[in-house]
């Protein structure tokens, strides 16, 4: 097999377990996926420019620092965070990963993805791609960014993004 | 108008029962639930009040223009190639077909789509892309140009309309709460923008809902203890003696109401917090001597260290904390609504502070906040509450004393629900009074 395959392989076997930690609400295993001046983004929905804007300039939907990523992961396991208590039914699916550029100390993947939320009776569908920046940490990777861009003019009718994309 | 309901009678209606020796103030359930109250409603509230639109920034140019729901219709908000802001609806003379497709853009002429009639940005009509069957005087007296919404008005950068021509000016109509209003335009001597980015989201449950949670100060930390939590290790550096919540509520006449809190949890004009670092001090420090500068110590020290949550009856909010968070509220149903949010900051604020605005913003605010998700989930809860029951009464009690004059008054506790009362005491006024002919 050629080299750019098996990393694309790579690439996709540690998406597929981040995925398989966001459906399970692992969240502190998935926490540890991300390195320590990670960031982890979803960009405003509606905007033909979501995917190159930066939360210095626009009003994101999430725009999370490392810090304030820890902090979102330690709220969404507390009974408190209504929305999510008792946590919804989640499904990752990942699909079309594609590997952009690869400099050695980091990777840069896009992906495709669907994730279906399920609560009281109402399952709501948020579609969309993810940009991984990734760098090689032993046998292993860490996401340095993890953006997400909604294929969506609004979260009409999820109402929220009260789960992790 | 509201002579049967003065201090310190009881009174009961339809909709309000107010039992001032029980200290009881009850809603009706109905006024949540019933689809036909909510047509009601549309007729008699929504149709004839004035609502924001949006703010002059998003029209900075001429040819710009945006498209916007205000209630049940679909509005072009423009600025024309003579420099005037219009609303008109998005709706072709012809055959009714929407002409403007895109949410925003800038352009000098509006052509529908279905068969090519052309406006100018004037809203006039200058083309039926057809070089037979019409008279020269087919278009005379305009009747045939882009239809406006009856009124257009606006308040410190902040556009409104009402669809109902005989309304009352929108400076009377806003009372104490166009004061608050003037407040904010005076974040910045070169005015204020909308930052780009929109919070659209839907909740399910009557809109009325949204307006009492935004500024229900009785809620913060049970329902945002959570959020309260996450606080905690963001002030990290604030003296304790500074942490606790100092604020009040007022009725500001016509149904409008607000709560104000002194709490330390930073804005970006002008309250530093020791997280944000050296560089975001310096520029906050030079923010607040302009302030001083330009409006004097009292006026800055109000503006600097003041958070403001505030609903222009009956459903235009705006929350004056992390940013300045313009909420638009379309009830599309009795049981739902749809919310578009915009953050709005100085014009000349500089990167750091901007980052700072959109990202603490954030944190609290929308619908992928520490916060927001929470309310919705709550006011859901409620109205499955309402409509899975035989409960016929909602309470908003907290503080109603015997001589409360609703309309317009003051409590010293930001946390009572007298802003609530105030919006319930105008709403049942207009819902109660005999229905206007024609």
């Amino acid at each position: 097999m050629s080299a750019a395959l098996l990393l694309r392989l790579s690439v996709e076997d540690f998406l597929y377990q981040e995925a398989a930690l966001l459906d399970d609400w692992k969240l502190r295993e998935w926490l540890a996926l991300f390195s320590p001046s990670a960031r982890y983004e979803i960009a405003p929905t509606g905007d033909p420019d979501a995917g190159t804007l930066s939360s210095a300039d626009a009003l994101f939907l999430v725009a999370d620092d490392r810090e304030r990523l820890e902090q979102r992961v330690i709220r969404l396991q507390k009974p408190q965070a209504h929305a999510e208590y008792p946590h919804s039914r989640v499904r990752h699916v990942y699909s079309n990963v594609r590997i952009l550029k690869d400099t050695g100390a980091q990777i840069e993947v896009n992906s495709n993805f669907v994730t279906f939320r399920n609560k009281r009776g109402i399952t709501a569908t948020y579609m969309g791609w993810h940009r991984y920046l990734l760098s090689r940490s032993e046998d292993s990777y860490l996401i340095d960014l993890k953006r997400t861009v909604l294929d969506l003019d609004g979260l009409v009718p999820q109402g929220k993004v009260s789960l992790l994309l | 108008m509201a002579a049967i309901i003065q201090a310190p009678q009881s009174y009961r209606s339809r909709y309000l029962w107010l039992d001032r020796e029980r200290g009881r103030f009850l809603v009706h359930r109905s006024a949540y639930t019933s689809p036909e109250i909510f047509e009601e409603e549309r007729r008699r509230i929504l149709h004839r009040s004035w609502i924001v639109l949006g703010h002059e920034s998003e029209v900075p140019n001429k040819g710009d223009f945006v498209v916007r729901q205000v209630v049940d219709r679909e509005l072009i908000f423009n600025r024309d190639v003579e420099g005037n802001v219009n609303a008109f609806f998005n709706s072709c003379r012809h055959r009714g077909a929407a002409i403007c497709r895109e949410p925003r853009g800038n352009r000098t002429r509006f052509v529908c789509p279905y068969h090519g009639w052309a406006y100018k940005s004037s809203g006039e009509l200058f083309n039926q892309h057809s070089t037979f069957g019409y008279g020269e005087r087919f278009n005379e007296g305009g009747f045939y140009n882009l239809t406006r919404v009856a009124r257009i008005d606006k308040r410190a950068g902040f556009y409104f309309v009402n669809f109902d021509p005989n309304a009352i000016p929108l400076d009377e109509y806003l009372q104490d709460a166009g004061p608050m209003l003037d407040a904010i335009a005076d974040q910045s001597a070169v005015g204020m923008e909308v930052v780009r980015g929109c919070h659209e989201y839907e909740i399910k449950a009557n809109y009325k809902l949204i307006c009492e949670n935004s500024y229900d100060g009785y809620h913060l930390d049970i329902t945002h203890s959570s959020f309260v939590d996450y606080m905690r290790t963001m002030v990290r550096g604030v003296p304790v003696s500074e942490m606790n919540i100092r604020g009040i509520a007022k009725s500001l006449g016509n149904g409008h109401a607000c709560f104000e809190l002194e709490i330390p949890t930073g804005r970006p004009v002008a309250q530093w917090l020791p997280v944000w670092g050296e560089e975001a001090r310096v520029e906050i420090e030079a923010k607040k001597k302009e302030l001083e500068g330009r409006l004097g110590k009292v006026k800055a020290d109000r503006i600097s260290v003041t958070n403001r949550n505030m609903v222009i009856f009956p459903n235009s909010i705006i929350n004056d904390q992390q940013t300045v968070l313009l909420r638009t509220v379309t009830p599309t149903a009795h049981n739902r609504m749809i919310i578009r949010a915009w953050s709005i900051g100085p014009k000349d604020e500089g990167p750091v502070l901007r980052r700072i605005r959109n990202e603490g913003a954030l944190s609290f605010l929308g619908p992928g906040g520490f916060a927001t998700p929470d309310d919705v989930e709550m006011l859901e809860l409620c109205q499955r509450g309402f409509e899975n029951s035989d409960i016929e009464w909602n309470d908003i009690s907290k503080g109603f004393r015997r001589d409360e004059n609703t309309l317009h008054d003051y409590d010293d506790h930001y946390d009572n629900e007298l802003q609530m009362r105030a919006y319930w005491f105008r709403w049942n006024e207009i819902m109660s009074a005999p229905e206007p002919r024609g």
